[in-house]
């Protein structure tokens, strides 16, 4: 089943300060919406485990993330793949970084997920929803860290 | 009410169900039930993905979780030699654990054994499975291009299967050339799941002296004897195993699926007990789904009716194995009875088989193998042939049947029908059911622009597999036994090869043997599903029970009848030739005041035998000449709405025809069953995959059964045509419910929806499919 998702986020950061937020794989790990756990493997991997509840199936689930910065500093792209209770989910996600002038910078970002298994089983009906919300919380959370800063 | 039957006359009587009592206060005895001293418990660990590399198996996290006492993977039992099963048909095998790949989603990749069945669950779970996905294929038309090859450990490097065929190719095509009328449709019978409301399950435990004894939810516990030895190695004799009270089956519970491999294989390696019991997602994505063929249908006729050529292409979606559990030399089961209840002069069958990243399985859920899907072909054929005829589809239907006096009749496609009297239960059909008032009323509804439909379905089965010249699985003959053993005071035991799932053979086989031997039903015990106990037999499947067992319980209550009428002829001081069986008793011919009772003779057997020898009982082992052939005529009626699709069944009315009647209480709850399996089929179930080969119906919130709310009333009727060569006269009714329900559905939502020109929907016939039907129609006909 696949999923796509897109969206912005107006943060009150200039955008070095987003830019270095976003490239540190703790900090970004601690945007997942209702993280347990984030171990950092290098500076552009890190693995989290995070409560995850679609339909009649809840639980921690593994991931594993990649950042991918892109050389320019303007986009960063994120690899996502995990799972739980038995379900596979596969996520790619980018999101263009600009100036938004006023000391404001916008995240543009798009996201893409193939789930497998009993999640992607509860299908359209609530997986869909689901998905959107921990994607777009968490760059929802990146905004609403720095914007606190 | 029921009437109980007596020792004078056991045959024909609505008797209650003997097992009744016992299932109705919850005394029933499952394998879910069962527990053992120092038993463990099994979960499996299956695969998210439906095409995938396996990188890596790491039980290291699992083995931490308290209760977990080992992790066992596809290497491991490759190394011990248990790496791939058998499938029942032969002609394929099946990975017991994922080795190197997986094929299909939820497929066993590991198994985890702990002292709970939660620490199993737990430890499952904690098993890291590395995955690389490959490409998908869940659709078999895309399978056939072999873009993707699924099975690389297969010889042929194709996804095709097999390609089999019956009938004249060349005679069909020139007939269909030189019809008057051709009709064309391709149909699609869905993926559907049995779903017995037990899910499969098993407990494997070994002796000190290393005996196996399994408790599992077999159908057909001595195959499975059979199949552990060969799969195993482990000596037949060293094995029992025993299907205890099972909670329906339908042909989900024949195959062997890998659970129980690996139960074996853990109970040996830990030296303890080991129950596996699986969840209803696992039987609803791993075990035996029936059904995936789409079926191209050509009938060719005559300006008046008359067919002349019927000719149908089958393209097979048998997932990832081709584990289809058909007889040896029948790949497509006995799809050749496509022919139906019509005098085709020529046909042409033909079917291929392809490997999907789907579910293995193409098992006979309630049907002798492939039969409803022939069924369901020509029936929805016939109404399509009858609507660009302009005909009545009960005319078309009446002008093409074979004739009573046609039997025994030799289909075109090989088959000899042993008896029946087509005519006749169609014309009980349509007096029950009113057909000229129905009619008219359709008529009235329509002038409204109301949606009513009247579908028939007069479909011919084919059971009771087999004469053992043309079927075999795993190369054994599929015969069937009986042993019978009258007690001293008159009261007896009859054991089977077979194995009730709730066909209710404790009353059905205790009534044979009753009417036999002049015997009370209620003192006949019956006894299945322990190999230690009962003679070989192939199981209860593909309503086989009554034709092959029945008979051979029959047969063997003769044989005592024999040797009984020595005793009696002993008793009464006469010559055996002076004895003769009347009234449920012996007696001396011309003397009818001189008589002995089966019970009388059964004492004296144990304490008086005379020169004769001593005891009371047979075995018989019985290999049916030919098979039987069931027929019924089915009516419904549906009143569709228009505005919403929603389709009301207003009556449904099923004439069976099943040979001699042994219980009509049972016959009639058989019917019962199936019909509401039928209803499910036509209209609310199916086993979807999406292109990325998910199953999207796990559960029974997406895979729906339905209750007594939404079934409709059934009503039913009979005839009796016996069959010729049955020692009793009996055919077998189980699944002709389900083989002859779906069209009848189908062709009343079609008849309703002939206002607007709908000439198929494919099932489930759910209303957004009827509501599209309208909406996409031709509103110059709406």
């Amino acid at each position: 089943m696949n999923l796509q998702y897109s969206g912005e986020e107006i943060i009150a950061a200039d955008k070095a300060a987003v830019w270095k937020a976003i490239t540190d794989p703790e900090w970004v790990g601690r945007c997942i919406p209702e993280v347990v756990d984030v171990t950092v493997r290098d500076p552009t991997h890190f693995d989290a485990v995070a409560k995850v509840g679609v339909g009649p199936v809840r639980g921690n689930f593994k991931f594993r993330f990649e950042l991918v910065p892109g050389a320019s500093g303007d986009r960063m792209d994120m690899k996502i793949s995990g799972g739980g209770f038995g379900s596979a989910v596969d996520l790619t996600a980018g999101a263009d970084v600009s100036d938004a002038g006023g000391g404001q910078t916008k995240l543009s970002w798009s996201g893409q997920a193939v789930a497998r298994g009993p999640v992607a089983a509860v299908g359209g009906r609530v997986l869909d929803a689901q998905a959107q919300k921990l994607i777009s919380q968490t760059f929802a959370n990146v905004r609403e860290r720095l914007s606190r800063r | 009410m029921s009437i109980e039957a007596t020792p004078k006359g056991s045959m024909g009587v609505a008797m209650k169900r003997k097992e009744d009592p016992r299932f109705l206060q919850g005394k029933g005895n499952y394998v879910d039930d069962l527990s053992f001293p120092g038993m463990l418990h099994m979960a499996i660990v299956r695969s998210p993905y439906p095409h995938a590399e396996i990188v890596n198996i790491d039980g290291s996290a699992a083995l931490k979780v308290p209760g977990v006492k080992a992790v066992i993977t596809g290497k491991d039992l490759e190394a011990a030699g248990l790496g791939w099963l058998p499938t029942f048909h032969g002609y394929d095998k099946q990975m017991v654990l994922a080795i190197g790949k997986v094929l299909f989603q939820y497929q066993e990749v590991a198994a985890v054994f702990a002292e709970s069945r939660a620490a199993a669950a737990d430890g499952a779970e904690a098993v890291e499975v590395e995955y690389k996905p490959l490409p998908v294929v869940a659709d078999p038309f895309v399978a056939k291009q072999d873009e993707v090859l699924l099975r690389p450990d297969r010889e042929a490097k194709t996804n095709h299967i097999y390609h089999w065929e019956v009938g004249d190719k060349d005679k069909t095509a020139q007939a269909l050339g030189a019809a008057e009328k051709v009709i064309k449709q391709r149909i699609w019978f869905p993926r559907c799941h049995p779903a017995p409301l037990e899910p499969c399950g098993c407990v494997a435990q070994f002796d000190t002296m290393g005996r196996l004894t399994f408790h599992v939810t077999s159908q057909a516990p001595h195959v499975y004897r059979t199949a552990i030895t060969i799969v195993t190695g482990i000596p037949e004799d060293k094995i029992r195993v025993i299907s205890p009270d099972i909670g329906g089956g339908f042909g989900n519970k024949v195959p062997v699926y890998p659970g129980y491999v690996c139960a074996i294989v853990g109970a040996l390696k830990l030296g303890r007990p080991v129950k596996w019991i699986e969840s209803r997602t696992e039987n609803l994505t791993s075990t035996g789904f029936a059904r995936d063929y789409h079926m191209d249908v050509e009938i060719g006729a005559r300006a008046d009716g008359t067919v002349t050529a019927l000719r149908v292409s089958t393209t097979a979606d048998h997932g990832a194995f081709d584990a289809a559990a058909d007889p040896t030399k029948y790949p497509a089961g006995m799809f050749g009875v496509v022919t139906g209840s019509y005098t085709f002069p020529v046909a042409h069958a033909e079917v291929d088989a392809y490997f999907t990243n789907k579910a293995p399985g193409g098992i006979a859920y309630r049907c002798s193998f492939r039969v409803t899907e022939a069924s369901y072909a020509i029936e929805r054929g016939m109404d399509i042939l009858a609507d660009e005829l302009g005909m009545d589809p009960v005319e078309l239907r009446r002008k093409n049947f074979v004739r009573k006096d046609q039997f025994p009749y030799a289909s075109a496609l090989g088959f000899t029908y042993d008896s029946g009297d087509y005519h006749r239960t169609l014309d009980v059909a349509l007096e029950k059911i009113g057909y000229q008032a129905l009619l008219k009323q359709q008529a009235e509804k329509r002038a409204k622009g109301e949606l009513m439909g009247i579908g028939f379905s007069t479909f011919t089965e084919v059971v009771g597999a087999g004469p053992s010249k043309h079927f075999d699985i795993l190369g054994i003959k599929m015969f069937d036994s009986a042993e019978i053993r009258i007690h001293p005071t008159g009261s007896g035991i009859v054991r089977a090869g077979t194995k009730s799932q709730g066909q209710g053979h404790e009353t059905t086989w205790a009534q044979i043997v009753a009417e036999e031997l002049g015997l009370d039903p209620q003192n006949i015990m019956v006894e299945e599903g322990d190999t230690d106990t009962a003679p070989y037999g192939l199981g209860t499947y593909a309503s086989r029970s009554t034709p092959v067992a029945g008979a051979a319980i029959a047969m063997a209550a003769r044989r005592i009848r024999e040797r009984a009428r020595k005793i009696a002829a002993h008793l009464m001081e006469v010559g055996e030739g002076d004895v003769e069986w009347k009234d449920y008793k012996f007696q001396v011919k011309g003397v009818p005041a001189k008589s002995v009772t089966m019970k009388e003779v059964a004492f004296a057997a144990y304490t008086n035998p005379g020169q004769n020898e001593p005891g009371l009982e047979a075995t018989q082992y019985y290999d049916p000449p030919n098979m039987t052939f069931p027929h019924g005529a089915y009516v419904a009626v549906v009143d569709v709405d228009r505005e919403t699709g929603e389709v009301k069944v207003r009556r449904f009315l099923a004439v069976d025809d099943c040979g001699t009647v042994i219980n009509p209480l049972i016959v009639e709850g058989q019917i019962h069953g199936g019909l509401t399996e039928g209803f499910a089929i036509a209209f609310m179930q199916e086993i979807q995959y999406d292109k990325d080969g998910n199953n999207l119906n796990t559960n029974f919130t997406d895979y729906l059964v339905p209750t007594s709310l939404e079934s409709p009333k059934w009503e039913t009727a009979n005839t009796v045509t016996p069959s010729p060569h049955h020692p009793i006269g009996a055919k077998g009714v189980g699944e002709s419910p389900n083989v002859g329900s779906p069209a009848a559905f189908v062709n009343a939502v079609i008849d309703a929806l002939s206002p607007f020109g709908v000439r198929h929907i494919d099932m489930p016939i759910t209303r957004d499919k009827v509501w599209r039907a309208i909406r996409d129609s031709d509103p110059a006909k709406g």
